[in-house]
């Protein structure tokens, strides 16, 4: 073989290699998808992992995210409860306030990963619907506190017509 | 025959063949040295027999109960456990349920009460709310009450139940998110009635047949039982502070008759609760001008106590922004109820480092510098303080405590000098309650 044909079969053997490789099932690191409306994944604020993430603003309890769940779905074998304290949060995506609604996990041992609380316009426990040291796992099968999630259920109205009176129940 | 040989020829007089009078001396001698020999060898043998011992012995409490012995919840390990905080001996515990471990001491029984929430299969199965009795002594199950299984589970320590002032009845407080109190008869130990409250919640002593409640439009409602634990009146005050603008927490201190309640953003309300009707006084404020551009803030799972001889107000503080109620202590502020002023500012040290449960101290036989050294990074880990109480003695101290840690801080509630470290033996502290009438012990105080 001439030099130039050794040189040429180094050569195809180096493309094809590299094709190779190209080709194996390797993971690629790809940035998460930004979720229409959501903020930016790769950020504190836009990240259900982290403590800062928009929605929790008034949460209290372990990450459902990190503890087999979503920030919107509960881990398997739990119970989402439907009994559940709100928060009113800020998007950072669209600069809107969110109503958000902390739904415990339940019927498991606690998820013992995330553990996040913030207080941003949580209130005491005599204003049951804002406070975040009750346990809200109510009207599920077992009040065993696993994990919390943080749902989007509306937009927030003003702050006024939020806070209603739960105190003028009938006598 | 006797030969004069080694050592013993110090005790013979002379050498050569002994007459008959020496020998007699000599017989006496030996019998000397045989008695001293027996008696070493007797000595010998008393130190290593120990008295025999009866198997299945229980300690129990001594009586009274000291008023610087602290129960101290442990949310990991769903118990209370008993401290002395002079020396921190271990003195028992009791277990838990579902949420919290948090007892009832009534002064007039030797009795403790925990409500208590398991079910049947651990995390499933029946559920079942009990209240349940334990001789303050042995420190056993002597009976329960089983309660509608409604109770509400909560992350802090106020308001979950409570005892009438003559501790004949207990109120729990029950959240479905529907509010009512179960009353239970301690007395007859039965279960009395289920109090619908509408709109209210926790529940707090308010005399010998009375317990009152928050209410979510900032009212005080009062729960009026007769003598058998029936009620016979709920009465809602005027709103006596505002939920929006600046609600005050639950982590309510009593001074006597009166509740004290510290708002968000730090004024102090007082419902005296001696009459027929509560009386509520102007707030006052707990911070300064001066506190307040520096941010200073009230906060805390548990931020307030009070010593009732001396009417002492000790309140948790830390410098945050709006909305960190729930955030931990840094100083300690001291005031005089009595003159609305403040005494002094302590600064608080770390309740001391633990892992698992157990202390993580090192460096105090080391060598200058290396135990300064060593004293000061344990010192500087920052460690959230989450409660604080006082003992209500006349040599009182002041216990803190954080979830982080298993340590308690121990000081002079005088003076604030700190003491020392006291560990619980708990992975979290979470429930830190300093039970001054309970069965006997100097009377006052929070229960």
């Amino acid at each position: 073989m001439s030099w130039m044909g050794r040189s040429l079969g180094i050569l195809c053997a180096l493309v094809l290699a590299g094709v190779t490789v190209l080709l194996l099932p390797v993971v690629r690191a790809e940035p998460p998808a930004v979720q229409a409306g959501e903020p930016d994944p790769s950020t504190p604020e836009g990240d259900p992992g982290a403590a800062e993430y928009w929605r929790y603003c008034a949460i209290d309890g372990y990450l459902a995210d990190c503890c087999g769940g979503t920030h919107t779905t509960c881990p398997p074998g739990t119970e989402m409860s439907t009994v559940t304290w709100l928060g009113t949060c800020t998007n950072p995506a669209d600069g809107k306030d969110y109503v958000i609604s902390y739904n415990d996990c339940c019927g498991k041992p606690p998820g013992g990963r995330c553990f996040v609380r913030r207080t941003e316009g949580e209130r005491p426990a005599y204003v049951t619907h804002k406070n975040n040291d009750i346990n809200w796992c109510m009207g599920t099968s077992s009040i065993a506190y696993n994990s919390t999630v943080a749902v989007v259920v509306g937009v927030a109205a003003s702050e006024q017509s939020d806070v209603s009176d739960p105190g003028t129940g009938e006598e | 025959m006797f030969h004069r040989v080694g050592c013993f020829s110090f005790f013979l007089r002379s050498g050569g063949v002994p007459a008959p009078a020496m020998r007699h001396h000599l017989r006496i001698r030996w019998s000397l040295i045989a008695l001293v020999l027996l008696g070493i060898a007797g000595a010998r043998t008393g130190r290593a027999d120990l008295e025999i011992e009866q198997t299945g012995q229980v300690a129990s409490l001594p009586q009274p109960p000291s008023p610087h012995w602290a129960w101290v919840g442990d949310p990991v390990q769903r118990r209370s456990v008993l401290v002395d905080l002079e020396n921190g001996r271990m003195l028992g515990n009791l277990a838990g349920g579902e949420g919290l471990a948090i007892a009832l001491f009534p002064r007039s029984r030797r009795e403790l009460y925990m409500p208590r929430t398991h079910y049947s299969r651990g995390d499933h199965g029946e559920r079942v709310d009990a209240l349940i009795f334990f001789d303050s002594t042995l420190l056993t199950p002597v009976g329960e009450v089983i309660l509608p299984p409604k109770r509400a589970i909560l992350a802090f320590t106020s308001g979950g139940s409570a005892l009438s002032d003559d501790d004949r009845f207990a109120a729990v407080f029950n959240l479905t998110p529907a509010t009512s109190i179960s009353i239970v008869d301690l007395e007859a130990r039965t279960f009395v009635e289920e109090v619908s409250t509408p709109g209210c919640s926790l529940v707090y002593p308010a005399g010998d047949r009375r317990f009152a409640m928050l209410c979510g439009n900032g009212a005080l409602l009062l729960v009026t039982l007769d003598e058998a634990g029936r009620v016979v009146e709920r009465t809602r005050s005027a709103p006596f502070f505002d939920p929006v603008k600046d609600p005050v927490t639950e982590k309510a201190a009593r001074w006597g008759e009166t509740w004290l309640f510290a708002s968000f953003e730090g004024y102090l309300y007082s419902v005296d609760l001696s009459g027929a009707e509560p009386r509520f006084s102007e707030p006052w404020s707990l911070l300064s001008e001066a506190d307040r551009e520096a941010s200073w803030r009230i906060g805390g799972t548990r931020h307030l106590a009070v010593h009732q001889a001396t009417g002492r107000l000790y309140s948790l503080v830390h410098q945050g922004g709006p909305d960190t109620h729930k955030d931990a202590g840094s100083e300690l502020w001291v005031y005089d109820l009595a003159t609305r002023t403040r005494l002094q500012r302590i600064e608080l040290e770390n309740p001391g480092l633990t892992f698992m449960g157990l202390p993580i101290e090192f460096g105090k036989d080391w060598i200058w510098p290396f135990n300064r050294l060593a004293g000061w990074l344990l010192a500087s880990v920052p460690i959230p303080i989450d409660e604080v109480q006082v003992t209500q003695d006349a040599a009182p101290l002041l216990v803190t405590a954080g979830t982080a840690s298993g340590g308690l801080g121990i000081y002079d509630a005088l003076n604030g000098e700190f003491l020392r470290h006291i560990y619980t033996g708990n992975m979290a502290n979470l429930g830190l309650q300093l039970p001054s009438g309970w069965a006997g012990a100097a009377q006052g105080g929070n229960r």
